[in-house]
């Protein structure tokens, strides 16, 4: 059994790396819970943000702080031409699965053909930073990027709790045609949905640059976890799927520690396939 | 007074189905119209054509002066056009207060104002849709369109399937809405002698035309026209 320290950071640092699944879970619950639409290619979109911090940090030593002022809005954009496609070809649940599966994959081709398939790291003099609290060491990168998963799930969830953008977006989710008859113009918010679920693929992709080993493959190594996240924390629930993040994250990280690293995957389909049993409607 | 509303020689229905057949028919601002009939007569398509969701197969529906018959439904809607469907259809995953917040613009009608009118809505405010009573869902789908602050009110079957305690509370909402704050309403409903004494005028609809329209009090008057159309007898 590992010692109580060896535990408690193990917990550290399963709720910070569950941050980054929140992260990325957010645009993804969004877009899935609000507008029916299975978006793939967030990942893809993700890695394209990671690659771009690394090109501009490492070839034109602009610093990622900087860079996420460019990125963001250019992924809000590619998030609207991306629902120009879905809604000029009238895409449903299934279609979105499929078109952005092909999208991520031409992206995961475009990306290899620029960078290379070569393993890349982006340095930064802060990359290892951390603060001891006791016997703890907590990554400051990772608590930042807790911090701004944190800060973009309330936000958002207060946007679509107190907002009339975020009310009627929930009313056109429920029941788009009754709320069309009621003057909510789905078409205009969907557009707006996706871009802010892209542009959120943008601050993940950010930090991914930041803290992971860039490779093109590497897109698809959090589809899995993130899909089991953003289930767990109920489709279209900002702060359910940073929640849910960080407890698959807590989970696999306390599963490494005790058992094996090779259980750390097993922890989040087993406990997805728990809560669906336990309630088949839990999503 | 000025036309709201003016249907002319509206044909329309569903897919290939005509089911309305050259109806004709104007409201003026603060008219209130009961729209009579059998089930299946086609005042539901009435309803359903004036917010936009049939498909239009000939006619005109001028609106506030302007044609509306191309317009989508959320253009009607923000153009004026208010609507309590038959089956209610509250927002189930939004709280009552979310429910009207959700679709309100500018106007008179502010969530606050909704709740005196239907003062069991305001203790209900934090409740969700789905946790209503069949009443309750009637009253905050008056509510959620009164806080589209419409011009034009279309209620469909207002009183349908509900206990006849919620009946006498609903039809006195409609009866304050229509004849004290004046609002333009067209009530659908089957029950003829519910909603005549609230509204100035009705028609009956027959096999998808207008077969019948006159004065709400006229028909109250001489029965006549009821109980040949509707087979209504009751008093």
């Amino acid at each position: 059994m590992p010692s109580a320290t060896l535990l408690g950071q193990a917990l550290i640092s399963g709720v910070l790396a569950g941050g980054m699944y929140g992260l990325l879970a957010l645009g993804l619950s969004l877009s899935w819970g609000l507008l029916r639409l299975v978006n793939l290619s967030h990942f893809a979109l993700a890695f394209l943000a990671a690659y771009l911090t690394y090109e501009m940090g490492t070839t034109y030593h602009i610093d990622p702080w900087w860079s996420v002022l460019v990125i963001v809005p250019a992924m809000f954009v590619i998030g609207l031409l991306q629902h120009w496609v879905f809604d000029r070809f009238k895409v449903n649940e299934l279609a979105s699965l499929l078109i952005t599966f092909s999208f991520a994959v031409i992206l995961e081709v475009a990306i290899q053909l620029y960078w290379t398939a070569d393993y890349r790291r982006f340095e930064t003099h802060y990359s290892t930073l951390s603060i001891k609290v006791g016997a703890f060491y907590i990554p400051v990168l990772e608590l930042i990027l807790c911090l701004v998963a944190g800060v973009l799930a309330w936000g958002t969830w207060l946007w679509l709790r107190k907002t009339y953008v975020g009310k009627a977006l929930r009313a056109s989710a429920e029941d788009a045609e009754i709320a069309a008859a009621y003057g909510v113009d789905h078409k205009k918010l969907a557009y707006l949905l996706s871009g802010l679920g892209a542009a959120y693929a943008g601050v993940a992709g950010t930090f991914i640059a930041l803290i992971a080993t860039l490779a093109p493959a590497q897109i698809w190594a959090w589809l899995g976890v993130v899909f089991a996240v953003v289930i767990i924390g109920r489709l279209g629930n900002p702060l359910g799927a940073l929640f849910a993040g960080m407890l698959i994250g807590a989970s696999e990280s306390i599963a490494m520690a005790v058992l094996s690293p090779a259980w750390a995957p097993v922890v989040s389909f087993s406990v997805l396939i728990v809560l669906l049993l336990w309630d088949p409607d839990w999503s | 007074m000025a036309d709201l509303l003016t249907v002319q020689s509206l044909s329309a229905g569903y897919g290939r189905a005509v089911v309305l057949s050259d109806v004709t028919f104007a409201l003026g601002e603060g008219q209130a119209l009961a729209v009579l009939g059998r089930n299946g007569v086609g005042k539901t398509t009435l309803i359903d054509s004036l917010i936009g969701v049939t498909r239009r197969f000939a006619g005109s529906v001028r609106f506030s002066g302007k044609e509306i018959a191309t317009l989508s439904p959320e253009a009607r809607a923000q153009r004026g056009i208010g609507w309590v469907p038959q089956e209610r259809n509250v927002f189930r995953s939004l709280s009552v207060e979310e429910n009207l917040t959700a679709v309100a613009r500018p106007g008179p009608w502010t969530a606050d104002r909704v709740f005196g009118l239907f003062p069991r809505l305001a203790e209900r405010r934090h409740h969700a849709g789905s946790a209503l009573s069949g009443g309750e869902q009637q009253m905050l789908a008056i509510g959620r369109a009164l806080a589209t602050n419409p011009k034009l009110l279309l209620l469909d079957e207002p009183t349908e399937g509900l206990a006849p305690i919620i009946v006498q509370e609903v039809l006195a909402a409609i009866a304050r809405l229509l004849r004290e704050e004046g609002l333009a309403a067209i009530v659908v409903e089957q029950h003829a002698r519910k909603i005549l004494p609230i509204t100035d005028r009705a028609v009956i609809l027959e096999r998808g035309r207008i077969v019948h329209e006159s004065a709400s009090a006229a028909l109250l008057a001489d029965a006549t026209p009821l109980e040949r159309l509707l087979g209504v007898t009751e008093r």
